[in-house]
């Protein structure tokens, strides 16, 4: 069995390197806002927080928390700040 | 003209002590400030609680009561862009005391943009319910769904490593998680002979050298993101060194989707989610309880689960009230081995109102249904019938 899991990885990690190697982030991806993003992405599990909830800082802390927890992009993370930051 | 000079003297002596005292303040000020200047490192804390009210009718018995519920604060900190900690204790009421657990403790370190490694108790990513969505302020129901939690066949959390992340691949964004743990562990029957050839999961420490591995892969098949496709699995032995189960394995396997989207001539948002839970493990010979011949029992080992969620919320219509109410239905399922003494086959049905008070505070109003209950030592199923008003909050 660990055998096979192996064959897995190692044609995975293939498959992800070269994917990674050629892929592009298509041009609608990429021009997404900060809030399109927010509310794209928080609702996939609870609902879009209120930029007011937190300072600054702690929307710092808690988009770490979420780019880790979610798998946020750091692209994503950083532009889902911003916004928090900019509307709180 | 004296006394025109005097007050312009006057008038410039005052302007310059004003400027002084300004200049002086400001320097304060800016002093003040730059001491509350924050560092690169940042705490914070963070959390959820839930309470409330169940009512519970097994059978001819019914049980009313206030349900303490369970605190849950996290701690967090940011050390920097690239490290991070943190840690979810669990405060609540477990055999008539009080009791504290840790949910889990890990320290995550960004590599570069498509990878994090993370070291130390994690919630597994096996499937989605576990890891994201199980907290009271989350989950849009009170109770878990069948084949998670006590006697679960779903995996919590372990300790180990993993290396997750994310990256687009066009519009396609693709998800990771893989890692290594102590893994799962065989209750062999020596403490509850009721139990033999169950898993247990989120235990400190390990019971053999052999690492358990895991990961998910999930899909997001749409720019928008609505729609989120994931495959988990996890294997490794689980019987305890030196034991006669020392070579029993265990694979594990899930399926998760999750669909959330905004549906205009429902002037609503719908939530659809669900999850199938597969578990293996190789066949072993349990000892029969209270038998003293040393006679022993085997089954064929499978267990699956499964559940479907639907939650609408009529966030797009004009009446304030009704914006933040939210209806919820859940159906799951649980088999078991035929012929392990944990035996069970229940299904439930759980319906659920909700009344957000703001985004992460939730009055929840719920009725659920399980059929074939089967105690471990119950002669026949049991249909276990249940209300409950409850209160969550994430702060």
């Amino acid at each position: 069995m660990k055998r096979y899991i192996i064959i897995l990885v190692v044609i995975g990690a293939l498959v992800a390197g070269t994917s990674l190697n050629s892929c592009k982030t298509a041009a609608v991806i990429s021009s997404k806002s900060g809030a399109q993003i927010w509310g794209e992405t928080c609702i996939r599990c609870h609902n879009p927080a209120d930029p007011a909830t937190f300072s600054d800082l702690e929307w710092d802390v808690v988009a770490m928390h979420m780019q880790v927890r979610a798998n946020l992009t750091p692209e994503e993370t950083k532009k889902v700040i911003e916004f928090l930051q900019s509307a709180n | 003209m004296k006394k025109i000079i005097l007050s312009i003297l006057t008038v410039g002596v005052l302007t310059v002590q004003a400027q002084d005292t300004l200049s002086t303040i400001d320097r304060q000020a800016l002093q003040n400030y730059q001491s509350l200047k924050p560092g690169k490192s940042k705490f914070m804390l963070r959390g959820y609680y839930h309470t409330g009210f169940e009512n519970v009718a097994e059978g001819d018995e019914s049980k009313n009561q206030f349900n303490f519920g369970k605190i849950a604060p996290i701690l967090m900190y940011k050390q920097s862009d690239r490290l991070f900690i943190e840690a979810e204790f669990e405060g609540e009421f477990e055999d008539g005391k009080f009791q504290w657990g840790i949910e889990y403790a890990n320290m995550s370190f960004v590599l570069n943009k498509y990878m994090t490694i993370r070291a130390g108790k994690f919630l597994l990513p096996f499937g989605t319910f576990m890891e994201k969505l199980h907290p009271a302020w989350i989950n849009r129901l009170a109770t878990r769904p069948l084949g998670f939690g006590h006697d679960g066949i779903a995996p919590t959390t372990d300790v180990g490593v993993e290396l997750r992340g994310a990256f687009y691949s066009g519009s396609v964004k693709i998800n990771y998680q893989a890692y290594v743990i102590n893994g799962p562990q065989l209750k062999d029957g020596t403490n509850e002979p009721e139990e033999a050839g169950m898993l247990k999961f989120g235990y400190f420490e390990d019971n053999n050298i052999d690492k358990s591995v895991g990961g998910r892969i999930g899909v997001f098949p749409f720019s928008n993101g609505m729609l989120e496709l994931g495959f988990s699995g996890l294997t490794g032995k689980v019987g305890a060194d030196g034991s006669v189960y020392e070579n029993v394995r265990a694979n594990l396997y899930a399926i998760d989707f999750s669909l959330v989207r905004n549906v205009n001539f429902l002037k609503s948002m719908i939530d659809l989610k669900g999850q199938y839970n597969y578990s293996q493990i190789s066949d072993a010979n349990y000892i029969v309880p209270d038998d003293t011949t040393g006679l022993f029992y085997d089954f064929n080992n499978i267990s699956n689960s499964y559940y479907v969620q639907l939650s609408i919320r009529p966030s797009m219509i004009d009446n304030e009230f009704l914006r933040k109410l939210e209806l919820v239905g859940r159906y799951s399922s649980l088999q078991t081995p035929e012929g392990a003494l944990w035996e069970q086959n229940p299904t439930q049905t759980a319906l659920g109102l909700n009344y957000w008070f703001d985004w992460r505070t939730v009055l929840k109003l719920g009725y659920q249904t399980t059929d074939g209950l089967g105690e471990h030592d119950a002669p026949t199923p049991i249909t276990q019938n249940m209300f409950y008003i409850h209160v969550a909050m994430g702060f």
